[in-house]
């Protein structure tokens, strides 16, 4: 009860203080009405005469877009005018006028010519409405000297996308496409207007806010027929900042041409660096489809195409790294000391682990194999032993160290890491340990094992560049409209894996011997002169498909992935590459020549046949 | 007596609901979503995404405002330390995000990373405040020493928006912080020194403004002091909702006729510049009616701070009433060019998810506090 009286006797202090905030919200209030009376009432016919008659118009100038360039300032992405016919509903007058002369410049109906302005009408009346777009100049020319001057008629200039390499790098540079109106609420500070073409896809998305620019404004005056009679007060527009990319589109161009299986990929890179010299994804797609706006058809016919074009395969294609993967095997079998270069297993074509038979690719066997003979003629039984001795775990820890299981880390937005399984993660995905199966598959690149082409790539420039794991990137620099660098590019690195000298340098041996010796499977990626390092691989789809099957007879679907990762770096121009050939058949016999025509490009060494 | 509680604490309160209040905040709400609809109709003919998000966040804040009705009060006490560190820890968060952002597209607009746990902090100050200040209340004047650590809870939230940078939230936040601490009895002593204190930030604002203020900041406080300073600029917004409220005469040009809303684009006539839309569509009756359901709250909001069972109650109420009063003042006196153009919401009327759903934590504890002005626990 005391606590009653407690609590009632606080209650009632507060009297001065709510009676000085009374006087302060009706004085306050009293002089936001007073000077909303002065405001309506008083100036009002005042207002009301600025809002209707001698209107002087604010008009949007919007800013041209940035221009995408290669790493020698060829134009990949530009800016080119559309011109369009539009009205105002509100202010045309004559639309009788429009309808005579229009139709015949435009070359359509004037039955088709009046439903337009019909449905204009209908529109909001302050909004324009397109009528027409794409004009060509001399519908422009023969539009304004005959109707130029009529009010309500408006022929805009806008800029729309012109991609001069067509599908060269399509994926990298991305689409454009009008602003949807989430992008729109979600960018309100950045005043887009409805309508305004922003990047959908790749780089144009990714670097929208550098590519954009910055709108301007023009104020005209208008007369009493809605003439425009002069320009009080003009901001211009500021054009966006340029980007240049790290490749070379000529070389670009040639691996998409050389590339003509059905569907796969090419990465390369420069290994000290991590600069991309090649991206390559196939199928793929004409940029200039999408500018100003694509059709529903092309857009149906790229979405429902069962090859997906519009993925980038590069970075977000997910295969099974097959023996391109034994150099991780063996590296963590180095490194950890479950073997040592010299140790031998035989091979005898097949290996038993837990009732389970595992095969070599050579039926016969490859007999006793040491690691330098296991992976230059990929013996698979080797490292079914190697991946036993060292578990799922171990070779998931190396896996990491060479990048796969994260995104590389380019400038591309929607990368995708692909996975490295270990038991952390098969006990939480399918409640089960790890099996001295899954490490026995893994061991080869097979399994629940998935990478995208940029990480095998990055594996090879990491081999190639001894252990030093660089950042893949892209973007060479950013220059603004006013020739200012805004952003420039550093090479980064992203961690020392550290290995042991001696264990790279076996590695390197080994993958050099994959070429040169004459049992090596990627002997077809041999050229004279040049030292190329390489392994093959040939990532399964199906498990367990019988291989006697020829080739040809295999459903498209259920053909191995050929897979070829190289690399030169004994020339002060270095590189490395991985190709992957969807459905191709087996590494060295498919992969390997595209990798070879392409080295021998990057080099200028005539192609000669082997 | 287990029984006794219950009824006490559901039935008995239930039964003291705080229409007038609730009724109030709801019919604003209503009228703002009127005149988003009327705001954004000439963004696109079929683009009705504002609207709608509008009308959701509306039904997430009526469930919010019973859900924080059925709880005591008392509760908000208890935690309110906790709700303050929280949206610290927010303000933080976005600020770091802001920053990352800005390292990249600096250059594009700093505006961008303004996202909203702000105005939610209004709300927590208000709380911790009247933590910190309630237990004295009405027992004993607040002295200096008092103030030291209620300083540092509004400091450094308004530190926090200030860097974001948004300049209008940390002003109002401040506001609130010296309207809650003025409400809650400081002597003599104290408003002298809080006066004193005032006029020197005033002159140190005035000398050191150059250094302190973004240049977007000073343009728009050159431009309030002269709107014909930058007419394409950031005069341009001030002289159009100036001509738009005007055009609005006594009864307004009707809804969805408001010529300068139709024509002329304001990027954010939805959100800080509805109220012209609403003084040009509905005219000066209109904008009557909507101040007035504004005082009315207030005047409400003061009586119950004024009949508050405890120091908490009377403080929060007041702290949450000052909110409103501050927002609607800079608000409606900068869309009259009576102010500069800070980025500050009007309650209930402005779109916006965080905005709408703060005004309904403010409309729930006020109404709280009222419902529960009889019920006492030993």
């Amino acid at each position: 009860m005391s606590e009653y009286i407690r609590s009632y006797d606080k209650t009632h202090n507060s009297r001065l203080q709510i009676l000085i905030a009374s006087a302060i919200v009706i004085m306050t209030f009293s002089i936001l009405i007073s000077k909303l009376w002065r405001l309506q009432l008083i100036e009002g016919e005042y207002f009301s005469e600025m809002s209707y008659s001698n209107r002087t118009r604010l008009l949007r100038l919007a800013p041209p877009r940035g221009s995408i360039t290669d790493c020698n300032g060829k134009i990949l992405a530009q800016n080119q005018p559309n011109f369009s016919l539009s009205v105002f509903p509100g202010e045309l007058r004559e639309p009788e006028k429009l309808i005579e002369i229009a139709p015949s410049i435009l070359g359509i109906s004037p039955e088709r010519m009046r439903i337009m302005l019909l449905n204009a009408a209908n529109s909001p009346k302050y909004k324009m409405f397109q009528l027409k777009r794409n004009l060509s100049i001399e519908e422009v020319s023969l539009l304004k000297s005959n109707l130029g001057d009529t009010k309500g008629v408006v022929i805009e200039a806008k800029p729309y996308r012109q991609y001069p390499y067509r599908e060269s790098l399509c994926h990298v540079l991305g689409t454009l496409g009008e602003i949807s109106s989430e992008e729109l609420m979600k960018s309100e500070r950045f005043v887009y207007k409805p309508g305004d073409l922003v990047g959908k896809t790749g780089i144009e998305k990714d670097y929208e806010s550098y590519l954009k620019g910055e709108e301007g404004w023009n104020q005209i005056e208008i007369d009493a027929k809605g003439r425009q009679i002069g320009t009080t007060n003009k901001i211009l527009p500021q054009k966006g900042a340029d980007i240049m990319l790290t490749l070379d589109i000529d070389l670009q161009k040639y691996v998409e041409q050389v590339f003509v299986e059905r569907a796969g990929s090419v990465v390369a890179l420069d290994p000290e660096t991590g600069r991309v010299l090649a991206l390559v994804s196939k199928p793929d797609f004409d940029l200039n489809l999408f500018s100003p706006s694509i059709s529903e058809r092309n857009w149906k016919n790229l979405n429902s195409d069962p090859l997906h074009p519009l993925e980038n395969r590069a970075i977000r294609g997910l295969y099974a790294p097959g023996s391109t993967f034994k150099m991780v095997t063996a590296m963590a079998g180095l490194s950890y000391g479950v073997i040592r270069p010299e140790t031998t297993f035989d091979c005898a074509g097949e290996l038993e682990v837990s009732n389970q038979t595992y095969r070599c690719w050579k039926q016969r066997g490859h007999g006793k194999v040491s690691l330098h003979k296991a992976l230059v003629e990929s013996c698979d039984v080797y490292f079914y032993e190697l991946g036993l001795s060292l578990g799922a775990d171990r070779i998931a820890k190396y896996a990491s160290l060479f990048g796969f299981g994260t995104a590389s880390g380019i400038e591309l937005s929607n990368e995708l890491p692909g996975l490295v399984p270990n038991s952390a993660w098969k006990q939480r995905r399918y409640g089960s340990p790890i099996k001295d199966g899954d490490s026995v598959t893994m061991s080869i690149g097979q399994g629940y094992l998935l990478s995208t082409p940029i990480q095998m790539a990055a594996m090879m420039a990491a081999v190639a560049n001894n252990g030093k794991v660089m950042k893949p990137y892209l973007i060479h620099k950013i220059v603004s409209a006013d020739g200012r660098a805004l952003f420039e590019n550093q090479p980064v690195q992203k961690w020392d894996t550290s290995f042991d000298y001696k264990h790279i340098q076996l590695l390197q041996k080994a993958l050099k011997d994959v070429v040169e010796d004459k049992s090596g499977t990627g002997r077809k990626s041999f050229i004279p002169g040049l030292r190329v390092h390489a392994k093959t691989g040939t990532s399964q789809v199906i498990t367990e498909k019988d291989r006697i099957t020829e080739m040809d007879q295999v459903p498209y679907h259920e053909r191995t992935h050929a897979m070829f990762v190289a690399y030169v770096n004994d020339r002060p121009k270095k590189i490395a590459l991985s190709v992957i050939v969807e459905h191709g058949g087996g590494g060295g016999a498919v992969a390997a020549p595209i990798a070879r025509k392409i080295l021998c490009k990057y080099y200028d060494i005539p192609e000669s046949p082997q | 007596m287990a029984y006794f509680e219950i009824h006490n604490k559901f039935v008995v309160s239930f039964g003291r609901l705080e229409w007038s209040i609730i009724s109030v905040s709801v019919i604003l709400t209503m009228i703002g979503i009127a005149l988003i609809y009327s705001a954004t109709a000439s963004l696109g003919v079929h683009d009705k995404t504002f609207v709608v998000k509008q009308i959701a966040w509306f039904s997430l804040g009526i469930v919010m405002l019973t859900a924080l009705l059925i709880v005591d009060y008392r509760i908000f006490e208890k935690y309110s330390f906790w709700i303050y560190l929280g949206i610290i820890v927010a303000l933080i968060v976005v600020w770091s995000i802001g920053r990352v952002t800005a390292g990249s597209r600096r250059w594009i607009d700093l505006g961008l990373m303004r996202f909203q746990p702000s105005e939610f902090a209004k709300v927590a100050v208000v709380l911790a405040l009247s933590r910190l200040l309630g237990e004295k209340f009405g027992s004993a004047p607040i002295e200096l020493s008092d103030l030291i650590k209620p300083f540092g809870i509004i400091i450094l939230p308004v530190a926090l928006v200030l860097v974001q940078p948004d300049l209008g939230t940390a002003i109002v936040i401040f506001l609130i912080g010296v309207s809650v601490v003025l409400f809650a009895g400081p002597s003599k002593r104290v408003v002298a020194w809080l006066f004193a204190a005032g006029i020197s930030v005033m002159v140190w604002t005035y000398f050191f403004s150059g250094k302190l203020l973004l240049d977007y900041q000073k343009k728009r406080i050159a431009t309030f002091l002269n709107p014909d300073y930058d007419p394409l600029g950031s005069g341009y917004h001030i002289i159009q909702s100036q001509i738009a409220i005007g055009s609005g005469g006594l009864t307004g040009q009707g809804f969805l006729q408001g010529a300068q809303n139709q024509l002329m684009f304001l990027p954010v006539k939805h959100t800080d510049f509805i109220f012209t839309i609403l003084a040009e569509e509905f005219g000066f009756i209109g904008c009557l009616i909507v101040l007035g359901l504004f005082a009315a709250y207030l005047f409400r909001g003061l009586s119950i701070a004024h009949k508050a069972r405890d120091g908490f109650g009377s403080l929060a109420t007041f702290g949450c009433i000052s909110i409103i009063f501050w927002h609607v003042t800079i608000n409606v006196g900068m869309v009259m060019g009576l102010l500069p153009v800070v980025g500050v919401p009007l309650n209930f009327l402005s779109y916006g998810g965080s905005s709408l759903l703060a005004s309904f934590t403010i409309t729930a504890l006020v109404a709280n506090v009222s419902m529960r002005r009889f019920n006492y626990y030993s």
